[in-house]
């Protein structure tokens, strides 16, 4: 990332004040993530600050801080803007365009008192120029109560549908991480019934509830990047036929071989046989899976109940 | 000099620590960081510069009295008090959407989105665990343009680019951008092709050496068309395609809850008297189409056309027959 421009780093230092009440000691480390910064940065942002105040900058003016050892004691405090700025009409926007995504549309109550607050235009006017989700369908409910589970380490009931079923299940989930891969939200989490770590697509998520029981904490965390981790999943082997209309955007994970007469072996990383049951289903002969036999089977079986109109 | 942060802090504290509003010649006078030295001109641009700046940042700064006499303050009915309550789930939320947005190189208003969760959901250095990967080709290229591209049609800017068909051909492009959407790992821009004088859709990715017009930046080059809504061309896969055709699915009773998230307000949706659902709805591509009904099944059967259903089974059999 590039160097911030004044104006951003102004308005790092404005969203920094209001955290700075006069006897209060804070973590510079909190500091930095409330407003998106390295350590280094906000220990420089606030030795700035200490520098900041009004005519005419008497000691009694200024902002008086004291910084070490990862902490930044306050002294004294703004002389004036104590309290959080209101959110800008583009910061508005910005939240509600983040909101989408997790179906909270223009008539969303949560989306409309954002723009109302900021004094901006109706969140018509975004949702008509701007779209991080395509309609998704005003169904913020269980991203809610997913969201506040996974924050206070609660366990969550999820009556969840999986990809090769024909009727939901519930789960007891322990929530350790939400992820949004290429604008789809899913939960990672351990899953009672399943007895291991499984991930949910929240979309296929009916109902969330919460339970009030709390949930154990993931190993690790720290460092996870958005994607599923492939490495140590089973590999399904899948050839596409000549000519067949392949994405490599649509196989994550995946290792394409071209072979002599056109055709492509892939290398698909799977914890799911119905995932890629499903997949492999919806090419209608395109794709076949060589291996391992029980995806082979799986896709039969699916492939039969389609046929039969029992389980589409 | 003092540094440019420092300078727009400091204004920031006098405009809203000053009973009445402060006048442009007491901020000059004020000595909060200004130059000294410099030309009257030179320092209203700078001004009002900072003016634009705080206001983006939040301030409601309103002005009181005429031109040889106008003060600045800040209106305090909005400024620090226009707070929006959340509820604990919604703040949690909030939370977990906007940080991994805010992270997330590939979303064009991370900025913005930051500074919102300081103001309204402030993190701290432990969570949320929440991350995102937007896009899965060039992140970072296709989120710089589009926040170009969004601050554009919020603007009603034109913006020049070279974009590169599917077919491999480049040429330069002059648009009219009127909205920007994100569907499966890319942003997409809508805007008038003006020397075909044609709304198309371009993806952000197939974009290089974008430029918005920055001349007069606060006159709109255009206007947008009437009713324009930017979903109407962020289509389902199925719907791209030479030869339209209506299809006609049902949602069976025990899945019709999934049917607002799947049909991304497209079509027509009627229920039916045992709970099911049966949508209505245009689509181009027979492949496509059944594509989406076998992967987004359980539950989502193909009524119409009867040829489509008909290469469903036979596709089914095949796939069947070869797997068993």
């Amino acid at each position: 990332m590039g160097k911030p421009t004044s104006a951003m780093r102004a308005r790092r230092l404005l969203a920094l004040l209001p955290a700075l009440r006069a006897g209060e000691t804070l973590l510079v480390a909190d500091l930095a993530a409330r407003v998106g910064a390295t350590v280094a940065e906000t220990a420089a942002d606030l030795t700035t600050l200490g520098y900041c105040g009004i005519p005419p900058f008497t000691p009694d003016d200024l902002i008086e801080l004291d910084i070490s050892d990862g902490e930044v004691r306050v002294f004294l405090g703004p002389p004036a803007l104590e309290k959080p700025l209101r959110l800008s009409p583009r910061e508005a926007r910005a939240v509600a365009a983040a909101l989408q995504s997790a179906g909270a549309g223009p008539d969303d109550p949560l989306v409309a008192r954002l723009i109302a607050a900021s004094g901006a235009t109706g969140p018509d006017e975004l949702a008509r120029t701007v779209r991080a989700a395509v309609d998704p369908g005003g169904v913020t409910h269980v991203y809610r109560v997913v969201a506040g589970a996974l924050e206070r380490r609660e366990k969550v009931l999820l009556t969840h549908l999986g990809g090769g079923r024909d009727a939901c299940t519930r789960r007891l989930v322990h929530p350790h991480r939400l992820f949004n891969e290429r604008g789809t939200w899913y939960l990672a989490g351990f899953c009672e019934q399943a007895g291991e770590e499984r991930t949910f697509r929240l979309d296929r998520v009916g109902e969330a509830q919460t339970t009030g029981e709390p949930a154990t904490v993931a190993e690790n965390t720290a460092g996870l990047g958005a994607s599923p981790d492939f490495i140590g999943l089973p590999v399904a082997e899948v050839m596409f036929a000549p000519g067949a209309d392949l994405d490599p955007r649509d196989w994550p994970g995946t290792t394409f071989d071209r072979q002599n007469d056109g055709s492509v072996l892939a290398h698909v990383p799977t914890a799911s046989a119905e995932w890629l049951a499903r997949r492999v289903v919806a090419r209608l002969g395109e794709a076949e899976v060589l291996s391992p036999p029980d995806i082979r089977a799986a896709v039969a079986d699916l492939a039969r109940m389609v046929a039969s109109g029992l389980a589409v | 000099m003092t540094d440019p942060a420092e300078r727009l802090v400091n204004l920031a504290l006098l405009i809203a620590s000053s009973r009445g509003g402060v006048s442009a010649s007491g901020v000059r006078e004020a000595g909060i960081g200004y130059p000294e030295g410099q030309d009257e001109q030179a320092f209203l641009r700078m001004f009002e510069r900072d003016k634009d700046d705080l206001r983006a940042a939040g301030l409601a700064i309103v002005v009181d009295g005429g031109d040889d006499a106008e003060r600045y303050r800040l209106d305090s009915a909005s400024t620090p008090t226009a707070r929006v309550a959340l509820a604990p789930d919604e703040a949690a939320l909030v939370r977990a959407v906007g940080a991994a947005f805010a992270d997330d190189p590939a979303f064009p208003l991370g900025d913005d989105l930051l500074f919102a969760l300081a103001k309204i959901a402030p993190r701290s250095a432990e969570g949320p665990p929440a991350t995102s990967r937007l896009a899965d080709e060039s992140p970072e290229g296709q989120g710089a343009d589009a926040a170009t591209l969004a601050a554009a049609v919020g603007g009603r800017k034109r913006v020049r680019f070279e974009y590169t068909g599917a077919g491999g051909a480049s040429r330069a492009r002059d648009v009219e951008p009127f909205g920007l959407f994100f569907r499966e790992g890319r942003w997409y821009l809508v805007g008038r092709d003006r020397d075909l004088d044609e709304v198309r859709v371009f993806a952000v990715s197939r974009m290089g050496a974008l430029a918005p017009n920055t001349g007069s930046r606060k006159t709109p080059d255009f206007d947008v068309e009437p009713g324009f809504d930017v979903a109407d061309f962020a289509r389902l896969p199925f719907q791209y395609g030479p030869t339209p055709f209506e299809a006609v699915l049902r949602f069976s009773p025990d899945h019709a809850w999934r049917a607002p998230r799947l049909i991304e307000g497209r079509g027509s949706l009627e229920p039916d008297p045992d709970g099911s659902l049966t949508w209505r709805v245009q689509a181009r591509s027979v492949d496509r189409l059944l594509r989406w009904v076998v992967e987004n099944g359980p539950g989502v059967v193909l009524l119409e056309p009867e040829r489509a259903r008909a290469r469903l089974c036979a596709g089914c059999s095949e796939v069947a027959a070869r797997h068993g």
